[in-house]
């Protein structure tokens, strides 16, 4: 490998003694942004990581060859990946009653699973109650980033202004111009791949070099092109040109296996908390780190009534802490900020801290998967073996659903993900038989394979939410969420549209069609959980203002995905990291002149 | 739906559960070029041998099954199995009752052992099964299913499968990514 590694900074002692100027929990894209962002304003930052801070390379091995591992990348035989069927007939704590010694989530069941073990918590440890939800967590430095499908998306006014577009739910408290600057910092500190197609639905971002499609996928663009729908190279949180002001970071290569998920990368072209934003804020010298860190509650300060720091449990020893700080920052993602803050409940916040409006926990949403379609193109069949997983993604369809039109049955929208062609590890399911022929079919079939699958938008109901059960704990004896989530009827029409579309944008394409899904997958499992603390003007109806900071306790800030007052369809990362930017900034701001 | 695997072999874990279950028989010749089980008995390899090449022959363009291994892979993943755990326990029993359930078919058939049948015979009776493959219901049926899946991983996950057979080209650094540069193509007619 001709590549050189930095040498991952070292963390600064840390002090309980003293008082940070903030204290963030949780260092994924939130928290790692936040970690980037305050550090760069020149303020004395503490982040806490629930999780190991592990050697992310020798973790992921991105390019050992399946043979060479003992497993072909599966995860030890002891250990246990959930099924779609598992979360279909059985209720939360899903580990309840099984043998296995440790219990995945799903993701775990993905091909490659040996590399991400331990980066995913185990169900074993971190239960659940209520309704039927894939929870999809990951505790190590960086979360759930050093894993993502790097799909990195804008949101647009249709969903910042969705309210005023259709009618229902609840607008932003900002507007696309708000954040425009935001997402451009972003771009261009974290690096993104795309090609430009001027859509208002879906705004361009500040690309490098786009990847590339291949024969199928073009003809696919083509196809849609006719209904002035658009097909365009998957838009990659992914550096493909190089970050001269990063030296943790690697352009991409192309080396492929990308697909291998959940996957990582290992020389980080694809973005990762750690190495774009963490390692870079430890080099300022004014982040100090301190992972096996789980908090367990905001403390408040007797006098004022404001956040005094972070309680937290050290996942070795047991022991527990406080972290103080001018400024509470909560960044441990959208379901445990809102639990944390659930927990954080005193004589002077019974229902838990900044939780005035009675909205924490509430207005959760996401994004709904399932429908999908595969197929090939017929005049490929045979063709020599391309390489088509050298890149970090496929395509991707924007929206076209409810933007100028109406349709009669769901409001918002959804788009599809998708790709095309070989990969590292052929699809050998849609083949019948066995012998020469079945190998022969596999073999000339992989390059002329291409499929897609829709995410879209579950609107945020109050009814949707998550509150703490009051009997079941965790590992550490912290009490546990309960859900409470239920898709609805919007979902249910708008996956039916989602479903007879992608057969029909195939079938005019003159792709053929062997494998069909209109199914929805389990609530959860496009691993999107968003807005159970969302934004507003109102501090009765919200929880955050629109720099997400508490209505109620001007010193707490919650800047991750459950500050999102809708789940818009389009993958939340990219939006995640702008916001908090920004709100980060106007904390700086704000701390300076007294005002926190 | 489609259930995974594992959970197809929990459902014929009944027929599985019973503890003596017969093991098939090494037949008088044949099998020295395999390693020895871990798992597997020597004569459970050799059907297993017989029944993954069958499934996936060398053939013109690249070795099969048996070069590429999968009868060892399929051996060391069962022997790895933790045996006190149940989920595991019946799908190792599974594996052997399957292969039982295969030599019944075979004598059933031919009065003969899948592996003392003919190559026209043994062809004939994994016919048979495959063809329920979309909705099996007997225990060598489910079995086929099971087998087909995991010979397909052992064999695609070989070196033999990647290379050989796959002539896969990725896992390497690349100049330029592979395919057409959108920005080269007309401009899309009609978008928004």
């Amino acid at each position: 490998m001709p590549l050189l590694r930095a040498v991952t900074p070292a963390s600064k002692e840390v002090d309980l003694k003293r008082r940070y100027d903030a204290v963030v929990v949780g260092s994924g894209a939130a928290g790692g942004m936040a970690a980037h962002a305050l550090t760069s304003q020149g303020l004395d930052v503490l982040l806490l990581e629930a999780g190991k801070k592990l050697d992310i390379e020798s973790e992921l091995r991105s390019m050992e060859w399946p043979y060479d591992h003992p497993r072909r990348g599966q995860m030890p035989y002891s250990s246990h990946a959930l099924s779609q069927n598992e979360y279909n007939i059985r209720k939360p704590p899903y580990a309840k009653g099984l043998a296995w010694k440790s219990v995945y989530s799903y993701v775990q069941g993905w091909g490659g699973s040996d590399y991400s073990k331990n980066m995913l918590v185990d169900e074993k440890e971190h239960p659940y109650t209520g309704t039927s939800y894939a929870w999809v967590r990951a505790r190590a430095l960086g979360g759930k980033t050093n894993i993502w499908g790097r799909l990195a998306l804008r949101l647009s006014d249709y969903d910042f202004k969705a309210k005023s577009h259709d009618g229902y739910g609840e607008d932003w408290p900002i507007s696309y111009a708000d954040i425009e600057p935001y997402y451009d910092k972003v771009d261009l500190y974290l690096g993104i791949s795309g090609h430009a197609e001027g859509l208002p639905q879906l705004p361009d971002s500040r690309f490098q070099r786009a990847t590339r499609l291949n024969t199928a996928e073009v003809r696919l663009r083509q196809s849609l092109s006719r209904s002035g729908r658009v097909l365009t190279p998957y838009r990659a949180g992914v550096t493909t040109d190089g970050l001269k002001h990063n030296k943790y970071r690697s352009r991409c290569f192309g080396r492929g296996a990308c697909a291998r998920r959940a996957g990582g990368c290992d020389i980080h072209a694809a973005f990762d908390s750690p190495t774009g934003l963490i390692y870079p804020a430890l080099d300022t010298g004014r982040l100090t780190l301190r992972s096996g860190s789980i908090a367990r509650e905001v403390t408040i300060d007797p006098v004022s009534g404001k956040a005094r720091g972070v309680a937290f449990v050290d996942a070795g020893s047991g022991r527990s802490f406080e972290a103080r700080a001018r400024v509470v920052v909560l960044a441990a993602s959208t379901l445990e900020s809102a639990r944390l803050l659930l927990l954080s409940r005193s004589s002077r916040y019974p229902d838990g801290v900044g939780n005035s409006s009675g909205h924490v926990g509430h207005n959760f949403c996401e994004h709904v998967m399932g429908p999908s379609v595969g197929g090939f193109v017929k005049e490929l069949v045979g063709r020599p073996r391309t390489l088509d997983d050298g890149r970090p993604g496929g395509f991707y369809i924007p929206r076209f659903r409810n933007l100028k039109d109406r349709e009669p049955d769901f409001v918002r929208g959804y788009g599809f993900e998708g790709g095309s062609g070989t990969s590292m590890f052929p699809d050998t399911t849609q083949a019948p038989g066995f012998g020469g022929e079945y190998k022969k079919a596999i073999r000339e079939m992989a390059s002329a394979t291409i499929g897609m699958g829709g995410f879209g938008e579950v609107l945020a109901r109050y009814e949707n939410a998550v509150d703490l059960d009051p009997e079941v704990v965790d590992k550490w004896g912290i009490p546990v969420l309960r859900f409470s989530f239920k898709f609805g009827d919007n979902e249910k029409k708008m996956c039916a549209d989602m479903a007879a579309n992608a057969r029909q944008i195939f079938e005019e394409a003159g792709i053929e069609v062997v494998d069909w899904d209109g199914e929805m997958k389990t609530e959860g499992w496009s691993i999107h959980e968003l807005g159970t603390a969302r934004m507003g003007s109102d501090p009765k109806t919200s929880v955050l203002n629109q720099y997400q900071q508490s209505h109620d306790l001007r010193n707490l800030f919650v800047v991750d995905g459950s500050s999102h007052v809708s789940a818009s369809c389009h993958n939340p990362t990219w939006t995640i990291m702008a916001l908090c930017w920004r709100s980060c900034d106007y904390l700086a701001d704000q701390l300076r002149k007294g005002q926190l | 739906m489609s259930l995974t695997r594992r959970e197809l072999l929990r459902l014929t874990a009944a027929a599985a559960a019973a503890p003596l279950l017969p093991r098939v028989a090494l037949p008088e010749a044949g099998a020295e070029a395999l390693p020895a089980g871990r798992f597997f008995g020597a004569g459970e390899m050799a059907l297993l041998d017989q029944l993954t090449e069958t499934i996936i022959p060398a053939d013109a363009h690249s070795g099969g099954a048996r070069a590429a291994g999968v009868v060892a892979y399929i051996d060391a993943r069962l022997a790895e199995y933790d045996s006190q755990i149940p989920d595991l326990r019946s799908e190792q029993e599974s594996w052997r009752a399957g292969l039982v359930a295969v030599d019944a078919v075979a004598r059933e058939a031919t009065g003969k052992s899948f592996l003392e049948a003919s190559p026209e015979q043994c062809l004939s009776i994994l016919k048979r099964l495959a063809a329920a493959e979309g909705d099996p219901k007997t225990e060598a049926q489910r079995f086929f299913v099971a087998l087909k899946e995991w010979t397909a991983r052992g064999y695609y996950t070989s070196s033999i499968g990647i290379h050989d057979e796959m002539e896969y080209q990725g896992n390497s650094m690349q100049v330029e990514f592979a395919g057409i540069d959108v920005a080269t193509l007309p401009k899309t007619e009609g978008a928004p």
